[in-house]
C-alpha cells in the first residue's frame, strides 16, 4: 500500500526526515518495499507572474513575446515564449534570472533572434511537475504574485510503499500507519474533525430517496447503512485530494468518487456511491446472486455470478458485487445528481470467496477480506459526506437507512505489568508500558489486584481484532517500546537427554561412509514425471504416488527411488564434459504397497563402471560386487545390525523381474515394509541407454523404514574368544553353476558343525575360491572353502578335526547333489 | 701346494669373487666354485685325509675357520643379492608428480553442509535434531499452527496435496484431513509436543514443498531449520540471546542481529531477523533477512495439550538454501538443484 508523508501529515505533525520515518515503519512492524520522493524541489528564483501584455515576437512567426509582472505594480520584464496557450492576465509560473530548474537548466537573461528575453516561463516538464509541455502552466487559481513555486505547486512529498501483514487491516489507510508512527514517536495524533455530517445520523425521514434497504443475506453482511445526499454537482475533485490520490497510485475520476476513495484511503473503510436515478424501483436488496445474474463490473468485463457471491441489487439487477466492484449500470457519472452512499461491514471470508472466485481484487475487497474496523462505517459515511458537501454541494436526506448491527468486538484484557516483564526477560518501567498503550488509543485502566500488586485493565479499540491475550499486549508494547532496545545475553542452555533423531544419525553416517569411498553427494527435487514412474516401476506406482494438483507434468509425481535423479545428474555433467563417477543422494522416497503410500528414508549410490576416464594407471572396474559390499557397509556403519539380528543373516537375492535392473547382475535383500530393503546392481543397460547414458552403470539403493531405524539398540556384549589355535582344512565342491555360494556355504556349516559332534566348534567356512571351465563338465562350477574349526578350552588334535573333516565331506556328499573335488 | 697356500688362495678368491656377484645365478655360481662338490673348499676339505695324521687335527682347524669365513660371506653376498632384488622388485622409482588414478575426495552437497553445520551450532547449546515425513496432513501444517480455514497458505494454488483417495501407510491424521507436502518443518515441532511432555529443546531439519514455478529465488522444494524451545520462563530476551549466538556463530564474532516485529500466526509477538557481518556487506546490503521467529503462541500449547499458563516457549525458522546463498554468494537457487559438479566441488564450509 502506498502511503504519502503529506497525507500522514493531516493528522500528524511528524518533522522527521523519510529515512526516520522509513526506520520506523520498518520497526513498527512492515516491511518497506520502496520510498518514492516525490514533488517539487525547492527552487530559488522561481515566482508566480502575470502576463499583462502579449504579443508576437518581431523576428519569429512562432514565437510570443509578453511582458510580464512579479509584483503589484512592479516593473514589466519582457519575456520570449515558445508557447501559445496563454492570454492577457493569465498567472504563470515565472523563472527569473539566476533560477535554476529541476533538469539544471540555467535561467540568464539571453537574446533571442534579436530581442532580450528576462527570464522564462515554465511547463510543467520544466518543472518537473509532470510530462505536460504542450504550453506553460497557467496557475487557474490566481495565486499572490511574486509568491514562490514552492508554496503555489505541490510541495516535497515522500510516498511510502509499504507491506502490511494480514494481521493489521487497520494499517491499511492513513490514519492507521498516522496511529503507529504517533506511538513510535510518541506524538499526539488526530483524526479529522466531522463537520455538518455528524448531524446526519438520525431517523429515515420523508426525504429519503430510497423506499427501503433490505439484507437478506444477514449472515454475509451484518451491517449495512445506506446514506442519500441531493442535488449534488459532479466535476472534478480539488487539486489537493487529486495530488494526495495520485500519490497513492490512484487515477482522480469525478469528485464523488475521488471522495469515497480518498476515505477508503484515509481511514480504510471501503464507501460505495450510486447514483440514485439509476437505482429502480427504489431499493437495494443485500442478496446473494441468482444462478443466472451477471454483471458488467467498472473494469468493463462482463461476469457471470453465482449464489456463493453476495451483491448489492435493486429492484431488478445486481449493482455491486458486495464489498468489490460496481457495476457500470449504477456508476456515478457527469449527469449524476442524487447520490446514495453505502457504509457496511461484510464478512471477511464471503468478500475473500467471491474475489477469489472471480479473479477479481480491488482496494475495497481487500480491506474487506482482511476485515474493516466494524464500527467504522459510520464515521467514514459521515466523513466522506462532510466532504462531499462541501466539495460537491447538495444537501444531505435525512438519516440513513441502517440494517443489522457492527459486530460485537468490544474487547478488554487484564494485564500485569508484570507480565510483560517476565515475558520480556528484562525490565521496563510501568509508565512506560502504559504510556505506550495509550498512544495506541488503548484505554488503560488501573486496579489492585491484591498484595500490592497492580494490573491494567486495557480496552482494546474495535479497529484491532487482532488483539485478545496479554502475549498479543506484550507485542504491542515492543513494537513500539522498540526491538533493538532488548539486551544481548548469553544463551542460557539447560542440558536435557535428548538426543538426535537415529534416522539423522544414521544418514550422517551413511553420508560418511560414502563420502570416504570418494562419492559426491547430490540433491534432487522430491518430484518426478508420471511416464518415469510407470517406466522404472509399474502403472499402479504411478497411479498411487501421483500428486492432486502438480504444477507441470515433469513433476507431477512423488519420487520412488533416488535413482533416476543421479542418473540425470551423471547425464547432465557428462554432457558439459564434466567427469564424475561416483555419485550418491541422501532424502526421502515414496513406495506403494497394497494401495497404500509409505513413505520412507532412503541412501542411494550409482557407480559409473564403463566408460571410466583414462587414466595412465588402469585400475579394475567396479562391479555388482564393489556394490554389494558398499551396501553391506552401510548396513552395518549405519549400525542397522545391530537394530535387528535379520539384517545381518539375510541374504541378497538375484532379481529378475524388476525393469530397473539387469537380469542376472542384480540381487535385492529384505522388504522395506518389515523395515529395510537393499537392491544392488547393474542398471538395466536398455534403460540406461533410453535414459541418454551411454556403458554401464551400477548401482546401490537402501530404503529404511522410519520407525525401523528409531528402535533403541542395546550396547554391544562382549563376547569372549579362544586363546587356543585354529586349524583348518579346505574343501572344494562342484555344484551346479545355479547354486548360490552362500547356501552351500551355509549347508557346509552345517555338516561340519555336527561332525564335531560337540567336542568342538566350526569358527566360519569361508569361500576363497570360484573356478569354471577346464576339467569341470558342463553347468558346473567349483567353489572352495575353509573350514576354520576351534574350540576355546584346548588345542585341537589333527585326528580329531581329520575325522570331523571327513564325516563332513561324507554327509555333504549323500545330503546334497554337490561333489568333491579332489 | 701346502694346505696353508691352498686355504689362502680360497680366501683370496672370495674376496676378489664376491664383488662380482650381482645376480642370483651370480651367487649360485659363485658358492659352487667354493662349496659346491666340486668347489675349491669341499676339494680342500678332502685333502685332509691325505695329510700326515698329526698334522690333521691342525689343518681341520685351519679349514673349519676358512669355512666358517667363506660361509659367512656367502651369507652376506646373498643377504646383498636378495636386498637388491627386493629393491628391484618395488619397480622404477615413483613420479611424486604424476595424478593418482583413484578416486577424489567425497564431496558432501553445500545444502547439507550447512544443515549439519546449523545443527552443530544448535547441538552446542542442547538442541537434539527431530525429523519428520514430508508428507503431511492439514492438520498438522495447517490447523495447529492457527492457519485460518480460508488462509491463501492452504490453497491448491500454494501447497502440493495428494488426491483425496490416497492413504499413507505410515504417516497418521487426525481424522481424515487431506495429505498434503508440508510447507514448514513446524509440523514436526507440533507431532513433536504432541508426544513429548515439555522442556523441549529441539531442531528440526527438512525438506518442504511450495507450489511455485522455480526461478532464481523460488524452488518445488527447498529445505528449512525451525526450532523450538519450551521451558519455565522462556522469554523474549532469551529469543534474542540464541538469535545472537546463531548469527555469531555462522558469521563471525562482530556478526549482529536485529529483530523486525512481524506476523506469523503460530507465534506472539513475532520477528523477522536480519543479521548483519562485515562478511555479508560485501554481498551487497547491509542488513539482509535471514529468518522469523517468535514467541510460541498460547493457542499452539492449548493445541498439543501443554499449559500455556506454566510454559512458555520460542520458535524459530530459516531456509538453509537461503543461508547457503549469503554464505556462499549463490546468486540463483537453481544451482542447488542442477547438480554440476562444477558448483558442487566449490564449497567446503570451514570449521
Amino acid at each position: 500500500m502506498k502511503v504519502s508523508l503529506e497525507w500522514l501529515r493531516r493528522y500528524l505533525d511528524i518533522s522527521e526526515s523519510a529515512e526516520e520515518i522509513e526506520r520506523a515503519i520498518t520497526f513498527l512492524g512492515f516491511e518497506v518495499e520502496g520510498v518514492e520522493k516525490t514533488g517539487l524541489a525547492l527552487l530559488e528564483n522561481v515566482v508566480v507572474g502575470e502576463i499583462t501584455k502579449s504579443g508576437k515576437h518581431p523576428n519569429a512567426d512562432r514565437l510570443g513575446l509578453c511582458e510580464v509582472i512579479t509584483k503589484e505594480g512592479g516593473a514589466a520584464r519582457t519575456i520570449v515564449c515558445g508557447a501559445s496557450n496563454y492570454s492577457e492576465g493569465d498567472r504563470v509560473v515565472v523563472a527569473l534570472p539566476g533560477a535554476v530548474l529541476p533538469g539544471g537548466l540555467e535561467i540568464v537573461e539571453s537574446t533571442i533572434r534579436g530581442v532580450v528575453s528576462q527570464g522564462m516561463m515554465c511547463s510543467e516538464k520544466e518543472l518537473g511537475q509532470g510530462e505536460d509541455h504542450s504550453g506553460i502552466m497557467i496557475l487557474g487559481d490566481r495565486p499572490d504574485l511574486g509568491v514562490s513555486v514552492n508554496d503555489v505547486c505541490p510541495g516535497n512529498d515522500v510516498i511510502f510503499d509499504i507491506e502490511v501483514t494480514p494481521n493489521r487491516p487497520d494499517c491499511l489507510s492513513h490514519i492507521g500507519i498516522a496511529r503507529e508512527l504517533g506511538a513510535f514517536f510518541r506524538m499526539p495524533f488526530a483524526y479529522p474533525e466531522l463537520g455538518v455530517a455528524a448531524s446526519v445520523e438520525g431517523p429515515v425521514d420523508d426525504r429519503a430517496i430510497l423506499r427501503e434497504v433490505w439484507v437478506k443475506t444477514p449472515q454475509n453482511c451484518p451491517h449495512y447503512r445506506a446514506y442519500m445526499i441531493r442535488g449534488i454537482r459532479i466535476g472534478p475533485s480539488p487539486e489537493w485530494m487529486q495530488r494526495l490520490l495520485i500519490a497513492v497510485g490512484l487515477r482522480p475520476i469525478n469528485n464523488v468518487v475521488d471522495i469515497t476513495n480518498f476515505v477508503l484511503f484515509e481511514l480504510g473503510q471501503p464507501l460505495h456511491a450510486f447514483d440514485a436515478s439509476k437505482i429502480e424501483d427504489e431499493r437495494l436488496v443485500i442478496r446473494q446472486a441468482l444462478e443466472s445474474d451477471t454483471i458488467v463490473t467498472l473494469d468493463e468485463r462482463k461476469r457471470t455470478l453465482d449464489p456463493s457471491m453476495m451483491v448489492i441489487a435493486d429492484g431488478r439487477r445486481p449493482l455491486v458485487v458486495a464489498g468489490i466492484m460496481g457495476s457500470v449500470d449504477a456508476e456515478v457519472d457527469q449527469n449524476t445528481v442524487d447520490l446514495v452512499l453505502e457504509a457496511a461491514y461484510f464478512n471477511p471470508a464471503s468478500i475473500r470467496r467471491t474475489s477469489r472466485r472471480l479473479g477479481l481484487s480491488t482496494d475495497s475487497s481487500y480491506r474487506f477480506e482482511r476485515g474493516v474496523d466494524p464500527h467504522g462505517a459510520s464515521f467514514a459515511a459521515m466523513r466522506a459526506i462532510d466532504l462531499i458537501l462541501e466539495i460537491a454541494g447538495g444537501e444531505a436526506c435525512g438519516g440513513p437507512f441502517v440494517e443489522g448491527h457492527p459486530p460485537l468486538v468490544k474487547r478488554e484484557i487484564t494485564m500485569e505489568p508484570d507480565f510483560v516483564r517476565r515475558f520480556l526477560g528484562f525490565s521496563v518501567e510501568d509508565r512506560e508500558i502504559r504510556e505506550i498503550f495509550e498512544y495506541l488509543h488503548f484505554e488503560v485502566s488501573e486496579r489492585e489486584s491484591g498484595q500490592g500488586s497492580r494490573s491494567y485493565l486495557v480496552a482494546i479499540p474495535t479497529f484491532r481484532e487482532d488483539l485478545e491475550r496479554p502475549a498479543d499486549l506484550v507485542e504491542e508494547f515492543l513494537r513500539v517500546y522498540g526491538t533493538e532496545r532488548i539486551p544481548t545475553t548469553e544463551v542460557r542452555a539447560p542440558g536435557f537427554l535428548d538426543r538426535d533423531d537415529l534416522l539423522t544419525v544414521l544418514n550422517r553416517r551413511a553420508s560418511a561412509y560414502l563420502l570416504g569411498q570418494h562419492f559426491e553427494e547430490f540433491v534432487n527435487y522430491s518430484m518426478r514425471s508420471g511416464d518415469e514412474l510407470t517406466r522404472w516401476y509399474s502403472h499402479a506406482a504411478a497411479g498411487a504416488l501421483g500428486l492432486a494438483n502438480p504444477l507441470s507434468s515433469d513433476q507431477s509425481h512423488l519420487r520412488a527411488s533416488l535413482v533416476p535423479g543421479l542418473l540425470d545428474n551423471l547425464r547432465l555433467n557428462r554432457n558439459r564434459g564434466n567427469t564424475t563417477v561416483r555419485l550418491f543422494e541422501v532424502g526421502n522416497v515414496f513406495r506403494e504397497r497394497d494401495g497404500k503410500i509409505w513413505e520412507l528414508n532412503s541412501v542411494a549410490f550409482i557407480m559409473v563402471q564403463a566408460p571410466l576416464p583414462q587414466t595412465w594407471l588402469r585400475r579394475p572396474p567396479p562391479d555388482y560386487y564393489t556394490a554389494a559390499n558398499l551396501v553391506r557397509n552401510l548396513l552395518s556403519v549405519t549400525v542397522l545390525e545391530a537394530r535387528s539380528p535379520d539384517v545381518g543373516s539375510r541374504i541378497f537375492k538375484p532379481i529378475e523381474d524388476e525393469d530397473t535392473w539387469q537380469p542376472g547382475h542384480a540381487a535385492g535383500l529384505g522388504d522395506f515394509v518389515d523395515g529395510f530393503e537393499a537392491k544392488v546392481g547393474l542398471i538395466n543397460i536398455a534403460m540406461l541407454k533410453r535414459w541418454g547414458i551411454e556403458g554401464s552403470v551400477i548401482a546401490g539403493v537402501v530404503y529404511l523404514r522410519p520407525d525401523f531405524v528409531r528402535r533403541q539398540a542395546p550396547p554391544d556384549q562382549f563376547a569372549p574368544y579362544s586363546a587356543y589355535p585354529s586349524v583348518v582344512k579346505d574343501l572344494a565342491l562342484v555344484v551346479d553353476e545355479s547354486a548360490l555360494a552362500e547356501n552351500v556355504r551355509r549347508d557346509i556349516f552345517q555338516a561340519a558343525g555336527e561332525a564335531s559332534e560337540g567336542a568342538f566348534a566350526v569358527e566360519s567356512v569361508v569361500i576363497f575360491d570360484v573356478y569354471r571351465g577346464e576339467g569341470l563338465p558342463p553347468g558346473k562350477k567349483s567353489i572352495t572353502f575353509s573350514i576354520v574349526f576351534r574350540t576355546s578350552d584346548r588345542t585341537l588334535t589333527d585326528d580329531e578335526v581329520n575325522r570331523a573333516f571327513e564325516r563332513t565331506q561324507k554327509s555333504i556328499m549323500e545330503a546334497s547333489g554337490y561333489m568333491v573335488r579332489s | 701346494m701346502s694346505m696353508e697356500k691352498t686355504l689362502k688362495a680360497i680366501l683370496s678368491e672370495v674376496g676378489s669373487g664376491s664383488a662380482a656377484v650381482v645376480t642370483r645365478g651370480d651367487y649360485e655360481a659363485f658358492k659352487a666354485r667354493l662349496t659346491g662338490p666340486k668347489g675349491s673348499l669341499t676339494a680342500a676339505m678332502r685333502s685332509i685325509g691325505k695329510l700326515p695324521p698329526a698334522e690333521r687335527p691342525a689343518a681341520g682347524r685351519r679349514i673349519n675357520d676358512a669355512k666358517g669365513t667363506v660361509e659367512s660371506v656367502l651369507a652376506d653376498v646373498l643377504a646383498a643379492v636378495a636386498a637388491k632384488e627386493e629393491t628391484e622388485s618395488l619397480g622404477p622409482a615413483i613420479d611424486p608428480t604424476l595424478p593418482s588414478p583413484d578416486g577424489g575426495p567425497g564431496v558432501r552437497h553445500i545444502l547439507s553442509q550447512v544443515r549439519e553445520e546449523i545443527c552443530a551450532i544448535f547441538r552446542r547449546v542442547g538442541f537434539a535434531v527431530v525429523e519428520g515425513s514430508e508428507v503431511e496432513t492439514e492438520f498438522f501444517c495447517f490447523d495447529a499452527l492457527n492457519t485460518p480455514p480460508d488462509h491463501p497458505a492452504r490453497d491448491l494454488q500454494d501447497t502440493y496435496y495428494l488426491p483425496r483417495e490416497a492413504r499413507m501407510a505410515n504417516v497418521s491424521r487426525r481424522g481424515d484431513e487431506r495429505y498434503l507436502l508440508r510447507t514448514h518443518t513446524s509440523t514436526v515441532q507440533v507431532r513433536t509436543m504432541l508426544e513429548r511432555p515439555p522442556p523441549l529443546r529441539i531442531i528440526s531439519p527438512g525438506r518442504v514443498f511450495r507450489r511455485d514455478t522455480a526461478d532464481a529465488t523460488h524452488s518445488a522444494n527447498f529445505h528449512q531449520i525451525e526450532g523450538l524451545y519450551v521451558d519455565h520462563q522462556v522469554t523474549v530476551k532469551d529469543l534474542k540471546a540464541i538469535l545472537d549466538f546463531l548469527s555469531r556463530s555462522l558469521l563471525g564474532k562482530e556478526a549482529r542481529t536485529r529483530f523486525r516485529p512481524h506476523f506469523f500466526p503460530y507465534t506472539e509477538p513475532s520477528f523477522e531477523v536480519d543479521f548483519y557481518s562485515a562478511h555479508l556487506a560485501k554481498v551487497g546490503a547491509e542488513w539482509i533477512e535471514i529468518m522469523g521467529c517468535g514467541m510460541v503462541d498460547p493457542t499452539l500449547f492449548e493445541t498439543v495439550g501443554y499449559d500455556p499458563e506454566e510454559w512458555t516457549g520460542y520458535a524459530f525458522g530459516l531456509g538453509i538454501e537461503r543461508v547457503a546463498q549469503i554464505l556462499c554468494g549463490v546468486d540463483d537457487i537453481r544451482y542447488f538443484y542442477q547438480n554440476d559438479v562444477r558448483f558442487l566441488r566449490q564449497f567446503s564450509l570451514h570449521p
